[in-house]
């Protein structure tokens, strides 16, 4: 007697959205079952790879990183290279440098960093702001405005600072709104709530619902992402249907197992090693919970999570 | 009267476009290019209204005709608003034919038509209330002085101000500094320039509302709700103002004037309002718009990092103590009218006729107004009193009620702290956390000890009796809906907590009250309304919409509870609860257990078990979490026959939900002083011992129906 | 479907006899409901009763043990298919590969590389659990034997990769002791293969051409007796895995499918051979998505790190937060002077927080108390983390070792300033800020 597979298939799906103007556009979203769960229905549309850059430039990043720009010094060549990157769908701009605790950047000088970068490149672009919650709501809406026309991403409001940045990205200047919340799916939903309330429209809105790295509390991502899924898809839920983008490298070389040198931990090998293996793998955990897009530096791990993807659909 | 008045206002203006339209075809011809620059939109008021976009002088003339058949001429309300609509119409012809061939009409320090750029860059702040109101002032004050003061005024508060006529003028005469990044802009002196501050609303309502143009509808409840204008007029109003002054009230926004002659107020329309000083207020009030309070004006600090502060009798300058002396914190509601925002009185000795470190009586009242205030907020906003004033640097608050003591550090007085400050403080976290339902608030602060006595005993004492008998008289049968309550969902997410007037949340801290206040204040928060319409049986507590609610809440994990059974899908529980009780089969009862009680229960479980058990949102029949407070509930597991059912308890809950238990049971069976036949760890632990104890002491469980 | 203990308990002898080591039948019936007891532990159920709760109560997926001593790990008996729903009870076990075709010097290098990976990381030991033994074509018993006595010689559970079943009998001659699993089945030889495992008294790994091959494969060993599987569902592709592992735990656990109750081996080496990282990556998906033994090439630290930490914060109940051991966390060199903070054992809070403290750069001697794993905010409110706990935790713990008299405590519990200070003579107490994001610049500006 052969298997008996029981299919399990839903009557809702991911919403699609898509990024960037012309014919230069990514789309998020879209499948009607879990992660890669091909066997139930085919996949519609194959979860994306960001490539992030900073406006800090090089600082801080691990050596395959330093490597893949050399010769690269402004942000327009660095953006140019990024996009070049093995297995790169979309590009992502952080502007972590405007945080007020860091090198507090004046929002003219990010804007100008914005404005270089968008003019270098025609690619689908995400912008993030200095993920403060002040600093964001004065920063983001004029990243939305000098970017009209280029249907970009804008990473995040939150509860905090939703109107001022929904209304600019949302209603203002017709971007795409990134709604970030804390690891919770009740909060997650709440954002989602407000924001439409706010007007903007649902097909505009992609979630980020929080990340950690591998180790560090990530049993909540897994479970927040599974339940968010399951609540869209089984329970048709529309204000959880937005598809999720989730940040994986901001959150990775952050932890010590990623960023201690090797000078410092001589037992734990290369330092670049560990900072892939740490993107790789919390990337590959987030796209198996419901991560319909990452966001990643290191050019092995946005070749090697391209890969992983284009193997699974 | 009024409305033959707007009729012929309306007139007047439709003649003066007609003639001028007419003119400009004949001298440029009907094919000659109109608009306005940097907009997207035509002319977007007739577009939005309409959805015909009008480009050439010819349309112009089409669009006249079509003006014209709104100008309906039935003596009523309506017909005389809709006239005002084509009168704003018109007057945005007139203003586009000034733009002709490039032409640029207005110079400093008008502005004249605004870019869209500007309503883009205007929206946001409009949606987040950083710009909490558009005032139009319109006409020319009394006097300069009077009309400059009005516009500071809103400057102050963060409004956009937008001037019209002879105020602009007024506004040079006394060198007021004018301009967009002032948010004070001059539009231009023709009363018909009024259209592009109209033009502003409109195209808001275009580009953040979502406003399909010519769905007329849609444009007007969007500008009603979303668009907090309002139009300051003064005196003389003319039919033509008057008229103009309709299309507003249509688009939503209230009218205030100081006119007198001629005119008659239509309630949250028309308002009259014969003191120019008094139009800041009346117009907030009228279009319901809220300031923001940024900072609190008193000489320390307020931050949370000063909630755990103590201060010691030597670092005192004064103490206030509810124990010894009168003293109380209050918050009544009042109307509306009784209630002057922000006032702030202080009746009787100030700090300073204080000796130090001395005791004395203080009484605080809070009056708070707001269409959706209700009684029942009152004590969830007074128990904030607690962390508002330990906030403030330098003073330090414990107790409640009556019961209170302040005491204000040496320091804090130095700094200038006085008795006003407590005011302060009050008024703007009250404003600012309660700001959904309070729109108005002033503080009283009586420091005599005869006032503090009157306000105590005759005032607040009866208040709290009041409340605590509202408590207590409330039944989950004399509401209309209950609360689901998902806070927990973090770490219990298929958990729901669904919240009775008799059965407050697990956790024994989200009363019904709470969750009420809860979902008013954060509408799309963690607690919402759900209802019970649809019973199944009312015995067990089982409701249709209740199952649906719980569904929908937990996303599908918890399909039915009951809220009266522990045997028949119980209420689950997230992992916070206070106690729990788990069926008993050999004494035919339930036993409780409390967090704090470690030892072993007669069913051969801990709590830490039982908790195992019963967390996570699971069902388990039989077995069921609660709040301490749930224990003396004539609801308290009803279906099964109540709380006749408890036959041990830990000693220590036993003592404490003793008087209330007692009082339901000699209520509800006769039975005096139950607790004395419930069991509990001093007299067993096994259920062999536990029965023999009841069998002597004649427990009632023991006869009762078996419960499986 | 699972009983409930109420209807347990009604098919009890209700006698309270405290046979089964419960005291009461009714905490036994809860037990057995909960599956923490089996319903054999009764000795005076009827054999009605226990043939009807046997059945209702027999888990989905079945729990297979490997190893011995300390080498010894539980596989599959999952109840669920995700983790918010119940704990997942079985760890996904990494295993790292030798191949009879590699050279002795690969061989030599890879012994060497594996015991390398072995750390402590919130109290669990890190380090690869598993070897895994391929039997390459080719190879004989002698050749494959001399590899596993090899890789036998580190001490760590086998897998036999072998599907030759006398070149296995020979393999387990040596090793069967240490309980490997035999992972080699499949429809031609199965029977052979089983009868050398049952033998050996070892775990048998069972692979198929496709799921219906592998379901029949698995229902002919069954009917044959041998229920101490587990299931190899590596496919062609990492699609057909992927579809493999999920089909196969979903059938168990959603559908009642027994047939398909058992754990899973995915053989990496086999879908990414030579690419590490990629390897890396399906590792973490198969951990996530149900691999209980996960085979790949190698697991430096690259890997481990990661992959560890990712395994560690998966399998957890999760209700019950993680907790690290309340005691003196010096960070950035600290000594008995520097500045003393506390914050709770919440494994969470403690990372990010002393990443932080760390980022800052400046000497601090970070403190945890006792909080019963909670966060902040929620252990100040069960009173867990109150001025009496930090006081005495400061008094009983720090003071005996630390001379620095300034204590910072978090920004969110400000409200406890006073009381710590009361109850801490000779201590300044300082509120810190809100966030662990505010740390860095809270103590730059403490100390300028």
């Amino acid at each position: 007697m052969p298997f008996n597979q029981k299919p399990h298939k839903f009557n809702a799906k991911i919403n699609t959205v898509t990024i960037g103007s012309g014919d230069k556009t990514v789309t998020l979203g879209g499948d009607c079952t879990f992660p890669f769960y091909t066997f139930d229905a085919p996949s519609e549309n194959s979860p994306k790879v960001g490539v992030e850059i900073s406006d800090m430039g090089m600082e801080g990043m691990s050596a395959g990183i330093s490597a893949y720009y050399e010769g690269a010094t402004t942000m327009a060549e660095i953006a140019k290279k990024a996009v070049e990157m093995e297995g790169a769908d979309f590009l992502v701009l952080s502007l972590e440098g405007g945080d007020p605790n860091g090198a507090d950047k004046s929002v003219d000088e990010l804007i100008s960093v914005v404005k270089e970068v968008a003019d270098a490149v025609d690619f689908p672009l995400v912008v993030e702001g200095c993920k403060n919650v002040e600093k964001d709501a004065e920063l983001l809406p004029k990243v939305a405005d000098v970017l009209q026309g280029r249907n970009v991403l804008i990473l995040s409001e939150k509860e905090e600072n939703y109107k001022a940045i929904g209304a600019a990205a949302g209603l203002a200047y017709n971007q795409i709104v990134g709604a970030e919340s804390a690891v919770d799916i009740n909060l997650a939903k709440q954002l989602n709530v407000i924001t439409t309330q706010l007007g903007v429209k649902p097909e505009k809105i992609v979630m980020n619902i929080g990340s950690a790295a591998a180790g560090y509390g990530y049993e909540y991502v897994v479970s927040t992402m599974d339940r968010i899924k399951g609540a869209a898809l089984s329970q048709n839920d529309a204000m959880l249907q937005m598809p999720i983008i989730t940040p994986v490298s901001s959150e990775t070389y952050g932890v010590k197992e990623a960023t201690a040198s090797e000078a410092d931990m001589p037992e734990w090998g290369s330092q670049d090693d560990r900072a892939v293996g740490m993107e790789v793998i919390t990337a590959a955990a987030d796209l198996a919970a419901g991560s319909d897009a990452v966001i990643l530096r290191h050019p092995q791990s946005v070749k090697t999570i391209a890969k992983m993807i284009k193997e699974l659909v | 009267m009024l409305i033959d008045r707007i009729f012929n206002g309306n007139d007047t203006v439709f003649g003066l476009t007609e003639n001028a339209v007419n003119s400009a075809v004949e001298q440029h011809g009907a094919e000659k290019a109109v608009g306005f620059p940097h907009t997207a939109y035509c002319l977007p008021c007739y577009y939005a209204v309409t959805g015909v976009k009008v480009k050439t002088l010819g349309e112009m003339q089409e669009a006249l005709k079509v003006i014209k058949s709104l100008m309906t001429r039935e003596p009523k309300l309506d017909d005389a608003l809709m006239s005002g609509v084509a009168t704003a119409l018109c007057a945005e012809l007139i203003e586009a034919l000034k733009y002709l061939d490039g032409a640029q009409p207005y110079e400093e320090p008008c502005y004249g038509h605004l870019a869209d750029s500007v309503i883009r860059e205007l929206g946001v702040p409009l949606v987040t209330g950083d710009i909490p109101g558009v005032a139009v002032i319109l006409g020319s004050a009394p006097t300069a002085q009077e009309g400059v003061d009005l516009i500071k005024s809103y400057q102050k508060q963060g409004i956009l101000v937008t001037l019209v006529g002879g105020i602009i003028d007024q506004a040079k005469e006394l060198g007021l500094k004018m301009g967009y990044n002032v948010r004070i802009v001059p539009l231009g002196y023709d009363v018909t320039s009024v259209i592009h501050v109209v033009s502003v609303a409109i195209r808001a309502a275009l580009i953040f509302g979502n406003v399909q143009p010519g769905d007329a509808g849609a444009l007007l409840e969007y500008t009603a709700q979303r668009v907090p204008a309002f139009v300051n007029a003064f005196k003389p109003i003319d039919d033509v103002i008057l008229a103009a002054g309709a299309g507003a009230i249509k688009l939503g926004f209230p009218v205030i004037s100081n006119e007198d002659e001629n005119i008659e107020p239509v309630p949250g329309a028309l308002i009259a309002e014969p003191d120019v000083a008094n139009f800041n207020k009346v117009s907030l009030e009228a279009r319901n718009i809220k300031i923001k309070i940024t900072e609190i004006d008193i000489p320390v600090a307020f931050a949370s990092a000063f909630e755990g502060e103590i201060i010691r009798r030597g670092d005192m300058q004064v103490e206030f103590d509810g124990s010894r002396v009168d003293c109380c914190e209050l918050v009544q509601t009042k109307e509306m009218s009784e209630i002057e925002d922000h006032k702030i009185e202080v009746i009787g000795p100030d700090v300073d006729e204080f000796e130090v470190g001395s005791k004395h009586s203080l009484a605080y009242v809070v009056e708070v107004a707001g269409k959706k205030m209700q009684p029942d907020f009152e004590s969830v906003i007074e128990r904030k009193f607690h962390n508002y004033i330990n906030c403030v640097e330098g003073v330090y608050h414990t107790g409640q009620r009556d019961m209170f003591r302040i005491r204000i550090s040496k320091e804090a007085y130095e700094a200038g702290f006085r008795l006003r400050h407590f005011g302060e403080v009050l008024y703007a976290q009250v404003k600012n956390e309660f700001d959904a339902v309070v729109d108005k608030c002033q503080v009283k602060i009586y420091s005599n000890p005869e006032d503090c006595k009157r306000i105590r005993h005759e005032v607040a004492i009866p208040t709290f009796d009041k409340r605590d008998a509202r408590l207590d008289s409330l039944t989950d049968e004399s509401v209309d809906v209950y609360y689901s309550c998902i806070l927990c969902q973090a770490f219990s997410p298929s958990h729901v907590c669904v919240i009775t007037p008799e059965r407050l949340g697990l956790c024994g801290a989200v009363s019904w009250l709470d969750a009420k206040a809860t979902h008013e204040l954060d509408p799309a928060g963690p607690c919402q309304v759900v209802t019970k319409e649809r019973p199944i049986d009312e015995n067990l507590g089982a409701y249709e919409d209740v199952n649906e609610a719980v569904e929908k809440f937990s996303q599908g994990a918890l399909k039915k509870v009951t809220l009266y059974s522990i045997m028949q899908d119980p209420m689950t529980s997230c992992g916070c609860f206070e106690c729990i009780c788990g069926i008993e089969p050999f004494s035919n009862g339930v036993v409780i257990a409390n967090r704090e009680y470690a030892g072993m229960t007669p069913l051969g479980m801990t709590f830490p078990e039982m908790a195992s058990m019963t967390g996570g949102g699971v069902q388990t029949p039989g077995f069921m979490g609660h709040g301490k407070h749930f224990i003396s509930s004539k609801k308290f597991m009803r279906a099964e026959g109540g709380i006749e059912r408890i036959v041990w308890m830990p000693k220590e809950l036993k003592e404490t939900v003793a008087e209330r238990l007692n009082k339901t049971a000699k209520e509800l069976y006769g039975i005096d002083n139950f607790t004395d036949m419930i069991g509990d760890e001093t007299v067993a632990t096994d259920p062999e011992t536990l029965v023999a104890f009841l069998t002597e002491h004649n427990h009632p469980a023991l006869s009762m129906e078996p419960m499986m | 479907m699972a009983l409930n203990g109420i209807q347990i308990f009604k098919m009890t002898p209700k006698k309270n006899c405290k046979e089964c080591g419960c005291p009461t039948c009714m905490a036994f019936s809860m037990k057995v409901a909960q599956g923490a007891m089996d319903i054999s532990a009764c000795p005076h159920m009827s054999q009605d009763a226990l043939d009807a709760l046997s059945e209702a109560t027999a888990p989905p997926m079945k729990t297979i043990k490997i190893g011995v001593g300390e080498n010894e790990y539980t596989l599959g008996g999952e109840t669920v298919l995700f983790r918010h729903e119940k704990t997942f009870v079985s760890k996904t076990r990494y295993a790292v590969a030798l191949y009879t075709d590699m050279s002795d010097e690969e061989v030599e290098a890879k012994l060497a590389e594996i015991p390398k990976v072995d750390y402590e990381r919130i109290g669990e030991r890190m380090h690869v659990e598993l070897v895994y033994v391929n039997c390459g074509e080719g190879a004989d018993a002698a050749k494959y034997t001399a590899l596993v006595e090899k890789a036998a010689g580190l001490n760590r559970t086998l897998v036999l990769g072998c599907s030759d079943p006398e070149i296995a009998k020979a393999a387990l001659a040596v090793c069967k002791d240490s309980k490997p699993v035999l992972n080699g089945a499949n429809a031609s030889n199965y029977e052979a293969m089983s009868a050398v495992a049952t033998e050996a008294g070892v775990v048998l790994g069972v692979s198929g051409k496709d799921l219906n091959e592998l379901y029949d494969t698995v229902a002919a060993l069954e009917k044959a007796g041998n229920k101490n599987l587990v299931l190899d569902v590596t496919g062609e592709t990492v699609k057909e895995t992927f579809a493999n592992a999920v089909l196969v735990r979903r059938a168990a656990i959603q559908d009642e499918d027994r047939t398909f109750g058992y754990p899973s081996i995915v053989n990496l080496v086999k879908i990414a051979k030579g690419d590490k990282f990629m390897q890396a990556s399906l590792a973490s998906l198969f951990t996530a998505k149900y691999g209980s033994i996960v085979v790949m090439e190698e697991m430096t630290y690259a890997e481990a790190l990661a992959l560890y930490g990712l395994r560690q914060n998966v399998f957890t109940d999760p209700q019950k937060p993680m907790k690290v051991e309340p005691g003196i966390y010096p960070i950035n060199g600290a000594d008995e002077n520097s500045l003393v903070l506390t914050t709770v054992d919440f494994a969470l809070t403690y990372f990010v927080v002393s990443g932080e403290l760390e980022r800052s750069g400046v000497p601090c001697n970070l403190t945890i108390s006792d909080a019963g794993g909670l966060s902040v905010l929620t252990s100040w409110a069960a009173g867990k983390f109150s001025g009496s706990t930090i006081a005495s935790f400061i008094q009983e713990q720090v003071e005996p070792k630390v001379k620095c008299r300034k204590l910072v405590i978090p920004g969110k519990v400000a409200v406890l300033k006073g009381d710590i200070e009361a109850k801490l003579p000779g201590w300044e107490v300082i509120v810190g800020p809100r966030e662990a994001v505010q740390l860095v610049k809270f103590l730059k500006d403490m100390k300028a």
